[in-house]
This record gives C-alpha cells, structure tokens and sequence, in this order.
C-alpha cells in the first residue's frame, strides 16, 4: 500500500509516495537523503532520529511518514544559513564541543532549539530534564549543557537586540 | 601553534551540519541488502537449512548457509577466522554455539525482502547441553563449546598475535594466563593476616550509537570492504585468509565511526557482507539492527578471586589471584583480555610475590572481545575492592594503606619490568584532594540517607609491541596532506594528528587534509585501540612532518642559495630567518621542483612481550595511570546509589588537545557510571533478554553526578600520554569502595543495582559484619 504524502521539509514544499508503513526515519534517509536523521535504539529512546515536525521533537523511527502529511518537518540540513552560516546552536556546540563521535549531535541540536523556543532561559537542570531523551554514548553531556546554556545567552541577546533597535 | 589549547575539532563544522559521512550513509551502485538468519538455540547441531520458502520471496537474491560453503570450498577456503584462534564461522557450518550465533545469510533487492526471507528459513536443531558461566564451562564434564587441538592452538599469521596462548586442550578454557613472581606460599606463610574474596562483573555492551556496517564488492578476485572498523588492517588480514586472498588482494576502507569504544574492533560483520558479495556477484550491504548489535559483541563476564598476605605495618606481600573471563561462544581478543587482566589485576603496587592464573573460557554466550578498559575494570574491580577490604582488616586509612604499597619510579612490577614516568602518587593524590577525602567514614543523615566517599587507582598497559607510520606530504597547492590509517571515532585522532603535524611546518591545523584510513592507500597502522594513537601515531606523525620540513628546507636553501641552518619555516613558507620578503611557500616549492607532490612517511615502533608462563618481561612500553574518587549517598530504604560526586585523575603527560582530552575524561567517567549502576546484559537460558535501548539503559542526562570533575595530570618535558581509557576503570570500585563504607557492607558483584545494595544490607542485618555472600 502506498500513498502519496505532501509536507513542508527544511521550507521546501515536498510531495513523495510512501509506503504506509514506511517510517518518517526512512523516507528521509533513504527518499530525501537526509543523513542527519540517525537509526540507533529503532524504538523511540534515544533520540538519534530526532526531528521538529511543526516545532515539536519527535522521534523519526517511531512516525509513521504518512502522518506528515501537511505538517512542517525541520532536520539539521535546513538549519544552517545562506552561505554555510551555522545557526547559533550549532556555532555553540562547535564552541563549547559538545559532541564527540557526534551520530547524536543532530538530534541534540533539534532538542536544544525545541527547548529554547519554549523556554529560553533555562536552568541546567532543565536542560537535563528536557533533553533526557537524547542519549551520547560518548558521555559529552557537560559539553552539551554548555553549548545549550551559550546558545540560549547568544539568542536571548539577539532577540534584545532585534526588539531594541537601539541597543 | 594549537597544541595544548583547546581548539575545536577539525571536522567539527561538519559535524553539527551532519555533512560529515559515517558508513552507515553510503551506498554502492547496484548493492544488494543482507540480513541475518541467528540460532535461537544455545547449542546445538544444525540437522538442516531449508531455504525453499525464503528464497521464494521477491526480490531475494540468495541465501547461503553451512552446506553451501562445504559443497562450494571455493567460496571461502578457510571458512573460520578469529584473531588469535580461528574459532568462528562465516556461517555455521555444524553447529550453533549461542543464541544470535549466524545459520544462514540473506541478500536481496531491499532490506524489507531480506529481512522476510530471513524469517522464513527454516532450521531444524538437534539441541546439545549448553553452559552459561564460566566457572561452569571449566568444571569436569562440562559441555565441549570447541575442540582445540594442539596443531591448531596457535595462529601466527597477521599482527594481531604477539604473544603465545595457552589453551587447555579437553576444557573450555582457551587461554590459560600464568604470571609468577616471588614465592607466594612462603611469604603467606609469613603474613599476619590473610584475607580473600571473590568478585563478578557481568557481560555488557558497548552500545555505539552507529550500529555496525559493512559494504561489500569484489572485482573478480579483489574485494573492497567498506566498513566501520578500529582495525583495518587486521580486518584485511583476516578477509585475506578466510578468502585465500594474498593481503594486497583486500582493501579495507572507513571513515568517522559513531562510537565504537571496542565494540568494532577486528572482523565483526566483514566476513559475512563480503560473502554474500561473493556468492551474488554483486555489492552488499550488511547492517545490523540494535538488537542484532548486542548479540556481536559484549565485554567479558568475570569471577575474580584474590587471596593478599598482609603485614600489620600496611604491607602487602602476597597477592595469588585466580580470574576467569566469559569469552562467549568464540575466543575473539579473549586470548589476549586474559594476559592483559592478569597483570592488570595486580595493580599498581610493589608487591614481593604474586601468582596470578587467568584463564579465558568459552561458554554458550555472545562473543566478548575488546571494550574500553580492556580488561582492567573487571580487574579493578576486584583488586581495588580487595585493597579496600585489605585496608579495613589492619585499620589502616586506604588512601594510606595504598600509598604504603605504591609503585613509584624505578621499581619493578610483577612481570619483572622497571617502570618509569611513575606517576600513580599524584594521580591518587589529586583524585582524594578533589573529593576531600576524609578516611572513608559514613555521614549518616538519619532520615535513610548515608554517604560516604570511595577511591581506586589502576594501570593499564598499552599493546606492546606495536607499529604506527604516517605519511605527510604537500602539493602544487602548498597544502599539507595527512595520510595515516588511524581510525577517528570520536575521540578525535584526525584534530590530534593534525595539530601534531601543524606544529612542525607551521600550518594552520584546520587547513590540513586528513585522509581517512584506506589499506590501499594509507600506510599501516597496527590498529587504533589501546589508547595508543595520540603517542603512537602522534610520534609517527611528528617524525614524517619533522621529515618533511627538512625536504622544504633542503630545496629552499637550494633557491635562495642560503645555508639550511639559516632557514626558519613560517606560516606555510621557507625563508631565510627573520627575512619575510625571503619566503618561498610550500607550493612555489613543491612546483618549483616540478614535483606533483612532496611526502615524507615515517614509523615509531614500541617493543615488549611476555611470556606465557610466567608473565614475566614487557607487558608494555608505556603505562596508562589514573585514579577515580567518587562521594556517593545511598538511600538505604531503597538501596538505590546515587553518585554525588565523580572524580578522574589521569597521567596525561603532555595533552595535545585540550578539549579532546577532557572529553576523554568525562566520557570516561560516564561509562564508569553506567557499569557500577546499572548495565549488564541480563540472560537467561543464554537468550539475552534486555537487548534493546528501554531495557538496557545507558547513562543520560539525568544520571550524571551534581559535580563531575577531571584532572589531566602534565609534566614539563614529558611524554603525551593517551587518556581514552584510564578514568574509566577506576570508577565502579571507587563507587564500590563507597558504598560499602556507606552501608557497612559489601556487594562484590556489578552492577550496584538497588537490589543487591538492599540484599547485602540484609544479610549483614541477619549475619553480621561476616564475609559477604555473592547475590544474584
């Protein structure tokens, strides 16, 4: 059985007959060659396959691609600028190294935005909390909190400065 | 220049971009999908395959099980590999010898075809008595798991064999260690106070993030293997003779893996992509499901028992230690695990006698082979737990007791060797001032809260003897090129390396290429494993840059008709010193010549050996030092242990990267968590019953301790030193160390889960301060 699904992916109107039973991990990796999207645990828990579908961190292994249908998926490919510019979170991680092997660090990047658009100033236990379900064998999690509290400071402090146009 | 800063890697804007490419992303034209058919018994004999049903499925290719290997030799000439006892099947050929152990093999158009069919191959068992711990696996009568025999007990081809095993032919042990040093019945006869236990750790899984991978293609009698190794040329070796190929007839090519921490080392799924290649004439690709993951490789399961001699002075003079390592269904690095926890176990103290028998065994379980550690967690835990045990019977501080019996520089260990850049002292120092350690006394809270304090200190050889070449070169472009066969998985061996090279031709270490390891292409390297590439490579590297640099000087002092002597290199460039209009660059040099490209390729070697028998000689070249400190409170209602304060201190020597090291370090520590609390693969009737992400859990976020902390321990003028490994095994008997002093028992068996803290808890309630009983 297949049908034909119709999303918005990285801004890009996109539209690709899937198996129903396809999975949204698969049609990104294997369809739209979105090698961000990372298979590790299959079954929901690590977050390696992390995607924002309509701002929301889902786990891309567990959705079925159809339900994407007239929804916005984001993945770390539309997260960089024109010209190769890195988005804050990722200048961030770059700084602070927060990765190691990095097969995590795409669905750390997608968590972090997630969490600070709903909440930018957060504590580092709220960082914790938030992003409890994004797992680094590698163990960089200081790292990563450092990188999430840099890019919350530098995001606050840009959108200070997009309200103030004074500052 | 870079080294000592910490600067980012040098992939690391590919990194969060997820540009960078892991095998798990590529594909070749025209490639086939493979999947695994696995035993769901734990030994038996393979009566039949019947693949009538499977290979009817659309889209299948083929399926190739044991008697196609046996009616076509030709396919695999020598149908087993291993890389010290050539014990396992590509496929099995008349038996099964675990559950997940490979009955058959599947390829076809899509993974979805392959995985149906592979259901549907059906296997008829004839089920032989199975053995699932290895003191049952050595006891008479025990099920035979191999049947080793003499003329084949020892394979000498390849790199990986550097020293002799011992199997004990008619048992299941397939490396029986020795080390003998001193007289230890004499001096326990002279002991004041003899104590011993025995200690369990359980198997667990190395859980990378990136499952296994492996593409595979041949051009006629040319296979080239794509896949996620630490080993690529012992993978190469190993095709080579499973295929009946010569070396050269194989090429191995990777890139970054997404962790490994010795779950990818030596052939895991290799031999089995590059099959179904061959049988189907066209590329394969093999990839593992995380379940698939846990069943192909684990970190030994050990039984510990130490006996030590004491003097009430805090002097120990005897240590007698019987080990035995669970290798699984195949001996894998097992071999080699037991020589290597055999004087891991001795620890780093000057001890006059010691008499160590360890003993690597088969069992009806998934293979274990190298993790990170590499065998000195099991080990430590056991002999760091024993000093403790040993500190408490003489009423001695055991920060004291262990420093009364320290190695320090110039004395010679158990294997008969003098040991330099001793540094064991400020390791422990550093890690008891971090947690301001008190002597080990409980703080009881009163409400079921106590906490306590713990400590531990490890050695941890690194392979001896081995070999590390670099090649550095530069082209009509001027840039530097680094060609090594050092494998990057996380731990940032590209970033090192290139700062190495920087810092010898003055470059930025950003602007070098690195070429991933490829064994056609890139020249040999013993393997990235050990904790070996910083030093090893790292003085490779240093040498051919060094080489390289007096080749741009010799031809510029050619052009600018000046003594070599009065040439300085700068940024890319010769010129005459502190002349900058003199300065010819790297390209104007290298074209100038009329050269494509200038190389310079170099070699750093280390040598040792020990002997079987008696363990004496060079166990390593080079020492790995490092000690953990952790606080801990336990819930004493609950049991449950929580970690308040971690702490690693490692010889680091000289550190090249700042922040690689320090990831190093914390990563370290986090594993360390996750092995004292609360992994193991837990089994039963040999089936792994919790091998997946929701029930085998691995630290996150929310187990990190409030405060974690690190010292990477210079020296002015030393060595670099590696530090991948050594904050690790210090940490479970650390936790150990304190928890028992936190509830006034001890639990000997890993992981420290809140039922055996409760259980032990108990049956000191009921028996006393007595020894102990070993939970389950």
């Amino acid at each position: 059985m297949e049908r034909s699904v119709a999303f918005r992916l990285n801004g890009e109107p996109t539209e690709l007959t899937v198996a129903t039973d396809a999975t949204l991990l698969e049609v990104l990796r294997d369809a739209c060659g979105l090698t961000s999207v990372r298979s590790t645990c299959g079954i929901g828990i690590c977050g390696a396959c992390t995607v924002l579908v309509d701002g929301a961190p889902l786990s891309a292994c567990l959705l079925l691609a159809p339900l994407v249908d007239g929804a916005t998926v984001e993945t770390v490919e539309g997260l960089s600028g024109d010209e190769g510019a890195l988005d804050p979170i990722q200048q961030a991680f770059v700084e602070r190294m927060g990765f190691q092997c990095s097969y995590c660090t795409p669905g750390m990047i997608l968590g972090t935005k997630a969490l600070l658009t709903e909440n930018p100033d957060p504590t580092p236990a709220e960082v914790a909390a938030y992003l409890a379900g994004n797992l680094c064998r590698c163990g960089s999690y200081p790292q990563i909190t450092e990188a999430v509290l840099l890019a919350a400071a530098r995001l606050r402090e840009a959108g200070r400065a997009a309200a103030d146009p004074s500052l | 220049m870079s080294i000592g800063a910490a600067v980012p890697m040098i992939d690391a804007r590919e990194r969060v971009t997820a540009a960078i490419r892991y095998v798990q992303d590529l594909a070749l034209p025209g490639m086939l999908h493979a999947a695994v058919v696995r035993s769901p018994v734990a030994h038996a004999r393979v009566v039949s395959v019947d693949a009538g049903a499977a290979r009817e499925v659309p889209g299948v290719v083929a399926v190739v099980a044991g008697d196609d290997l046996r009616a076509h030799p030709d396919l695999a000439p020598a149908p087993t590999y291993g890389p010290q006892i050539k014990d396992q099947p590509v496929v099995a050929l008349d038996r099964v010898r675990y559950v997940g152990d490979i009955v058959a093999l599947v390829a076809a158009e899509t993974p979805r075809a392959a995985e149906e069919a592979a259901a549907l191959v059906d296997v008829i068992y004839d089920e032989l008595p199975a053995v699932f711990d290895p003191l049952s696996a050595l006891a008479p009568g025990a099920p035979p798991i191999h049947d080793l025999r003499p003329e084949e007990e020892q394979d000498r081809e390849g790199t990986a064999l550097y020293f002799d095993i011992r199997p004990q032919f008619g048992t299941n042990c397939c490396n029986l260690f020795r080390l003998r040093h001193g007289d230890v019945p004499q001096r326990l006869t002279q002991a004041d106070v003899v104590v011993e236990e025995t200690f369990r750790t359980p198997a667990i899984q190395h859980v990378p993030m990136e499952p296994h991978v492996a593409l595979a293609a041949w051009e006629g009698d040319r296979l080239t293997v794509h896949t996620g190794t630490q080993t690529p040329f012992n993978v190469r070796d190993m095709l080579a003779a499973l295929f009946g190929l010569p070396p050269e007839g194989v090429r191995i090519l990777t890139h970054t893996l997404g962790g490994s921490y010795g779950a990818k080392v030596f052939p895991r799924i290799e031999p089995q992509a590059a099959l179904l290649a061959r049988v189907t004439g066209r590329p394969v690709r093999l990839a593992l499901r995380r379940d698939e993951v846990f069943l192909t490789l684990t970190r030994h399961a050990t039984v510990i028992t130490i006996k030590l001699g004491l003097k009430r002075d805090g002097r120990i003079v005897a240590k007698e230690v019987h080990a035995s390592w669970d290798t699984g269904a195949y001996a894998d690095c097992g071999p080699n695990v037991a020589q290597k926890g055999g004087f891991g176990v001795v620890g780093p103290y000057n001890i006059p006698s010691v008499a160590v028998d360890s003993a690597c065994v088969y069992t009806n379980l998934p293979p274990a082979g190298a993790f990170r550690g590499y065998a000195v967690t099991q080990a430590a835990w056991a002999s760091e737990s024993m000093m403790d045990i040993a500190a408490d019977r003489l009423g001695i501080d055991p920060l004291e007791f262990r420093r009364r019996n320290l190695l320090r520089e110039g004395d010679t260990f158990a294997t008969g060797e003098t040991l330099h850049d001793v540094r064991f002292e400020s390791c422990l120092d550093h890690a008891a001032a971090a947690i301001d350690w008190d002597g080990g006394a409980a703080r009881d809270f009163g409400d079921g809260r106590v906490r306590a304090k713990g400590l531990a200190l490890v050695m941890k050889g690194m392979t001896s003897p081995s070999r590390s070449e670099a090649r550095v070169g530069v082209g009509r472009d001027g840039r530097v090129v680094l060609a090594s066969s050092t494998v990057e998985m996380g731990q940032g061996a590209r970033t090192v390396l290139a700062q190495l090279a920087a810092q010898e031709l003055d470059v930025a270490y950003d602007d070098i290429r690195i070429v991933d390891p490829d064994t056609a292409r890139t020249p040999f390297d013993n393997r990235t494993t050990s904790s070996r590439s910083t030093f090893m490579m790292g003085n490779a590297v240093t040498r051919a840059a060094v080489g390289l640099r007096q080749q741009l000087i010799a031809l510029a002092a050619e052009r600018l008709e000046a003594a070599p002597a009065d040439l300085e290199v700068i940024g890319g460039a010769v010129r005459v010193a502190g002349v900058p209009e003199s300065a010819v660059s790297f390209g104007e040099l290298v074209r100038g010549a009329h050269r494509q490209e200038m190389t310079e390729t170099a070699e750093f070697r280390n040598e040792g050996g020990l002997d079987p028998d008696t363990g004496q000689g060079i166990a390593s070249s080079h020492w790995h030092q490092g000690a953990g400190a952790v606080e801990v409170e336990v819930d004493t209602f609950t049991g449950k242990v929580t970690v308040l304060h971690a702490h690693g201190a490692v010889n680091a020597g000289k550190v090249v990267n700042r922040h690689t090291a320090a990831l190093q370090n914390v990563g370290n520590l986090v594993f360390g968590l996750g092995s004292a609390l609360f992994e193991e693969i837990v089994y039963d009737g040999g089936q792994a019953t919790n091998a997946n992400l929701s029930d085998y859990l691995i630290p996150s976020f929310m187990d990190l301790p409030a405060a974690l902390t690190h010292d990477l321990l210079e020296k002015p003028g030393a060595d670099m030193h590696g530090v991948g490994e050594i904050a690790l095994p210090p940490i479970p008997a650390a936790i150990g160390n304190a928890v028992a002093r936190a509830i006034g028992t001890r639990v000997r068996e890993l992981p420290l889960t809140p039922e055996r803290v409760l259980r032990a808890m108990a049956t000191t309630t009921r028996g006393g301060n007595g020894p102990g009983e070993d939970d389950g």
